[in-house]
């Protein structure tokens, strides 16, 4: 009798064990690898479970990779990749484009109508060779941030020009104050923030533009000028975190104490900056952004540099396209979910390209947030855009830029080398067929 | 007749054996040709292709090899590999042996020293590197505290933001973890040596400096030159501590090979070019054994 049970309880508890197995055997996982401690933390209920829910038979499966465009790069060559490819940026998508290994999205685009959902410089950002192969899962631009309780003691104002910045800069300097703090440990690229910078404010969105399309050599005169100009302010000068070995000995942790605390009054950095506003409330001070100053009058009325965080493409090996499509549309189908999930990232990740009005955004959320986006929406739809690097910027003149950078700062390579170098680099690119494309200025809507 | 069979039973028995080694053998040779010589091969062969990591690669000759050795940042790297090999070849392996040397003479509490120093050496490179990070940050570390509460200025630099500085910087870091390993090594040799040579020692009037000289150092020559051997190929293959808390920063100041092998292959997508840097170091390593195999064939008891 004892043993008829205990088969019974057996039996049970093999059959409890199995189903759930069976059941996960018929699903079909639909991959998508990502970027840890950016995801939004909702996500799980606002997308994940929904999708789920509205695709029966299948399961999308969202895991987060360290170091995962490496992660990535080796799992595709060996044809072991997720079904959703997320890149860094349009520029990396380049060579899985040209080693056939993500697919066009040109049909889904049509299919779902992406180009009208999308704002259009960040569809348009997706195209390598006239065919679409990736969106963009966010989408940020350089700022100013500034520590308002500090400028509204001092009786400072957001410089808008370079007279303003500089004679700002002497006076936090007299103070004992940092005038920006920022630094590129942990993430030597950093230093392209900067360059980017200088180039758009000084050389101007037109010149930049022309290299980027060929029409203009990167050695002419206007970009010498950008970069004697953050030669000067980040090494004669010192005015970025105190020195050049400040610079170089600090990173996204100091940022935050620093400027909250008032030691540092500014700080020239990504809208992913959003996400370390918090420490503001530690100190007791208040924060604030500001577009970032017109260095010179040739780049014109202030812009807005477009930038694509990371990018989404389907896999060319992926047994499933239609369905991982189906994932990539339903990201971009509604923008109130966007920015619920983006709201949790402080809308510094996860912000999809989506077209927004600052009515979308949730009851409740920092006037600072939305005066940002709006402001970038009216402005790039002047058609006053830069063009940050990571965007634009083919892989190999993009790192030759952030790279060669610290010599020049150091005075062991002159800016005019370091230019040709540059062109050189982009000489290199563009007979390989790695050159990107560009919206012009003046015609971003 | 008698004699044969016994002589062809002894030569099947001897042939057995030597098939019974030889599978014991197999296992590990295929495990050694899957993960070492077959990825070795492909690396080398890499070194001859413009191989971006991705997609298709093109055979290209010499032409990695003819750029390296233009190429500025590797030498400067090289030259690092170099400066790095002398210190650790003389700051740790003095502090190891006098450490180990003092430490020898001590009954009570010698474990605990032994554990103390060896430590660090257990620890992740990932964190000795934050902490070291964190101690010597130019706005938070010991530097800026010392500065602020007793006017010690010495240390109040951003010793990883500095060119002249950076490599050493990182040296030191790494210094810090291995240096309790050369002591436990030496003190294990040491505990070795024969007691007597020391009485002996004694007896003729030699001090304790003399007795280093004349009866530790020649008792544990092996082991010191193992040590030396494995430093010389480890200071050609740095990579971790520099790549954590420097990259190779700034502007190359704390460049080595390895960093410079892997910024190469993942930063600007030349696996190729990487896999010639690769060959350098791996060059490198054969000249360091090499000569140690020398050293041994010519007579040296090491």
């Amino acid at each position: 009798m004892k043993a008829r049970a205990l088969s019974v309880v057996l039996i049970v508890a093999l059959f409890l064990l199995v189903t759930p197995i069976v059941s996960a055997q018929d699903e079909v996982v639909i991959s998508w690898w990502t970027e840890p401690n950016s995801v939004p933390t909702n996500i799980q209920e606002l997308f994940i479970d929904p999708w789920n829910e509205a695709h029966p038979g299948y399961r999308l499966e969202i895991t987060e990779h360290e170091d995962l465009n490496n992660v990535l790069r080796t799992a595709i060559t060996a044809g072991e990749a997720p079904d959703i490819i997320q890149s860094p940026g349009a520029s990396f998508i380049a060579e899985f484009v040209n080693a056939g290994l993500v697919q066009p999205l040109d049909d889904y685009a049509a299919q779902w109508g992406w180009e009208d959902r999308l704002l259009p410089w960040a569809f348009q950002s997706g195209f390598i060779g006239g065919k679409l192969y990736s969106v963009p899962l966010t989408y940020e631009s350089m700022i100013l941030m500034y520590n308002r309780t500090l400028f509204e003691e001092k009786g400072w104002t957001p410089p808008t020009n370079l007279e303003e910045f500089e004679a700002l800069a002497e006076a936090a300097v007299a103070e004992g104050i940092y005038p920006l703090i920022y630094g590129n440990v942990g993430w030597q690229p950093t230093n392209e923030h900067l360059v980017g910078i200088y180039l758009n404010n000084v050389a101007g969105p037109e010149n930049v533009y022309k290299a980027l399309i060929g029409e203009k050599p990167w050695t002419d005169p206007e970009f010498v000028e950008a970069m004697e100009l953050l030669r000067t302010h980040i090494a004669d000068k010192g005015w970025f975190s105190g020195g050049l070995e400040n610079y170089f000995a600090i990173g996204w942790d100091d940022y935050w104490p620093t400027l909250s605390s008032g030691e540092a009054a500014m700080m020239m950095i990504g809208t992913w900056g959003f996400w370390g506003v918090g420490a503001f409330e530690e100190t007791g001070t208040e924060w604030d952004w500001a577009p970032l100053p017109v260095f010179h009058e040739r780049a014109g009325e202030y812009n807005y540099e477009l930038a694509t965080g990371s990018t989404l493409s389907i896999n060319a090996a992926s047994e499933h396209p239609d369905v991982a499509a189906e994932v990539i549309d339903f990201l971009l189908s509604d923008p109130d979910r966007v920015l619920d999930m983006s709201a949790t990232q402080s809308f510094g990740e996860w912000m999809v390209p989506v077209r927004i009005t600052p009515e979308d955004f949730p009851e409740g959320v920092d006037e600072r947030f939305v005066r940002f986006f709006s402001d970038f929406a009216k402005v790039t739809g002047e058609g006053r855009i830069g063009y940050t690097t990571w965007t634009f910027w083919p892989a190999g003149p993009n790192v030759q830029l952030w790279e060669e950078i610290e010599l020049v700062w150091y005075g062991e390579l002159s800016v005019e080398d370091y230019l040709a170098n540059h062109q050189a680099a982009w000489d290199e690119a563009r007979a390989a067929g790695a050159v990107l494309n560009v919206p012009a200025p003046g015609v971003a809507e | 007749m008698a004699a044969t069979s016994l002589h062809r039973e002894a030569h099947q028995a001897r042939r057995r054996q030597q098939i019974s080694g030889w599978l014991f053998v197999v296992p590990v040779l295929l495990l050694n040709l899957i993960v070492v010589v077959i990825p070795s091969i492909a690396g080398l062969g890499m070194a001859f292709t413009d191989w971006s990591g991705v997609g298709s690669m093109n055979f290209v000759g010499l032409a990695n090899f003819r750029q390296l050795l233009q190429d500025q940042v590797f030498f400067k790297a090289l030259i690092h590999n170099l400066i790095w090999t002398v210190f650790f070849l003389t700051i740790p392996v003095a502090l190891g042996l006098l450490g180990a040397y003092l430490l020898s003479g001590i009954k009570r509490g010698q474990m605990f020293f032994r554990v103390a120093y060896f430590i660090p050496y257990v620890i992740a490179a990932v964190v000795n590197a934050q902490l070291w990070r964190f101690l010597l940050n130019p706005r938070i570390g010991i530097g800026p505290a010392l500065a602020k509460c007793c006017g010690i200025t010495f240390l109040d630099v951003a010793i990883f933001g500095s060119r002249d500085l950076a490599l050493f910087g990182v040296a030191f870091v790494d210094m810090w973890h291995f240096w309790g390993f050369l002591l436990v090594l030496y003190l294990a040799a040491m505990s070795a040596v024969d007691v007597e040579l020391y009485e002996v020692a004694r007896l003729d009037g030699a001090g304790r400096l003399q007795q280093f000289r004349y009866v530790t150092l020649p008792s544990i020559r092996p082991t010191l030159v193992f040590t030396i051997l494995m430093i010389t190929i480890w200071s050609g293959l740095v990579f971790d501590y520099v790549y954590i808390i420097t990259g190779g920063g700034p502007a190359n100041a704390s460049e080595v090979m390895g960093t410079y092998l892997y910024t190469s292959a993942f930063e600007r997508f030349k696996s190729g070019y990487a896999a010639a840097v690769g060959v350098f170091m791996t060059l490198w390593v054969a000249i360091a054994t090499g000569g140690f195999v020398l050293l041994r064939r010519l007579g040296w008891e090491i």
